[in-house]
């Protein structure tokens, strides 16, 4: 009996040790997502992340624009994706091995050029055709890098509800 | 009785297992330009590039034909954007003895460049530009 009782205290003290070991090593581990006190590293976000960040929402807002013939917030948000297509070259020169600068080339100049002319001629039917070509273009070179399943599309909805996209006056 | 059933499920559960785990290796591995290959330096460096008619524009569905000399080659065609992706042969394949030429009805090959020499990175492909002139 009295040999249990002892047995039972060792294996409390053990339990004890070993959850202030595992506490102590946590709070002064390393968390996941990095360490606190580490200098800030240079931000270098990769081509999916730039889609995301300067490609797509800029795309879209193209679109609401052209939609709500609202030419000068199109053409701004037209020049806003063109150096969005140009931050993303110049980052990201290769892409799984291919030309990130000829693929933007080839997937999108021509549309861009017929989207200004649209723009500045305020021609809602050439605008669209144009803006269809673009996001075919997209959808190109997702294909043409293995990315398919990235089916951009005219937007038929704002994802922006904080911003206004028809014309004021 | 219940112990022979019992050791019948477990080796059925460890079949299924190691299944599923060699599945999901052979999956990781994939094909073609993706990240996750690691085969390149096996297979040599792989052909990429694009058909382009005499004004610079990209020419879609246009017949590509990647050959090595005195070997035979592939047969492929450009896709939207008018470029065409080739594996590499094998690195005992000279990259110098692998030849591109373009071909689509109502054109002519008139010239095919080749834009970059095989790169240490072996992910890089050689990129080859053939141009066709309307006939």
């Amino acid at each position: 009996m009295r040999g249990r009782v002892i047995a039972g205290m060792v294996g409390a003290v053990i339990m004890a040790s070993a959850t202030v070991a595992v506490l102590s090593n946590r709070t002064g581990a390393q968390s996941p997502f990095g360490d606190p006190n580490a200098e800030p590293s240079p931000f270098n976000p990769q081509m999916g992340a730039l889609m995301s960040m300067l490609i797509q929402p800029r795309h879209t807002k193209l679109g609401l624009a052209g939609n709500g013939e609202n030419w000068p917030l199109a053409g701004y948000m037209l020049k806003e994706l063109r150096q969005g297509f140009a931050v993303v070259a110049k980052a990201v020169p290769r892409w799984k091995g291919l030309p990130v600068p000829d693929l933007v080339d080839a997937a999108v100049s021509q549309p861009l050029t017929l989207l200004d002319y649209a723009i500045k001629l305020k021609y809602r039917r050439q605008f669209d055709e144009a803006y269809e070509g673009l996001t075919k273009g997209c959808n190109a070179c997702h294909a043409t890098t293995d990315h398919a399943f990235v089916v951009i599309k005219v937007p038929d909805a704002s994802s922006f509800p904080d911003q206004e996209f028809a014309p004021q006056r | 009785m219940s112990s022979a059933i019992r050791r019948v499920g477990w080796m059925a559960g460890a079949v299924l297992a190691i299944t599923c785990a060699v599945s999901i290796a052979a999956w990781a591995g994939g094909s073609g330009f993706g990240d996750d290959d690691d085969n390149s330096e096996e297979e040599g460096p792989s052909y990429f590039g694009f058909v382009r008619d005499a004004s610079g524009a990209t020419v879609p569905d246009a017949k590509v034909t990647v050959g090595v000399k005195n070997r035979g080659g592939v047969v492929t065609r450009t896709d939207l954007l008018g470029t065409y992706k080739v594996p590499g042969f094998g690195k005992e394949v000279d990259p110098k003895d692998v030849e591109v030429s373009c071909d689509k009805p109502g054109y002519k090959q008139l010239r095919v460049v080749r834009r970059s020499s095989p790169s240490s990175d072996p992910k890089i492909p050689i990129e080859t530009e053939c141009t066709l002139q309307r006939i």
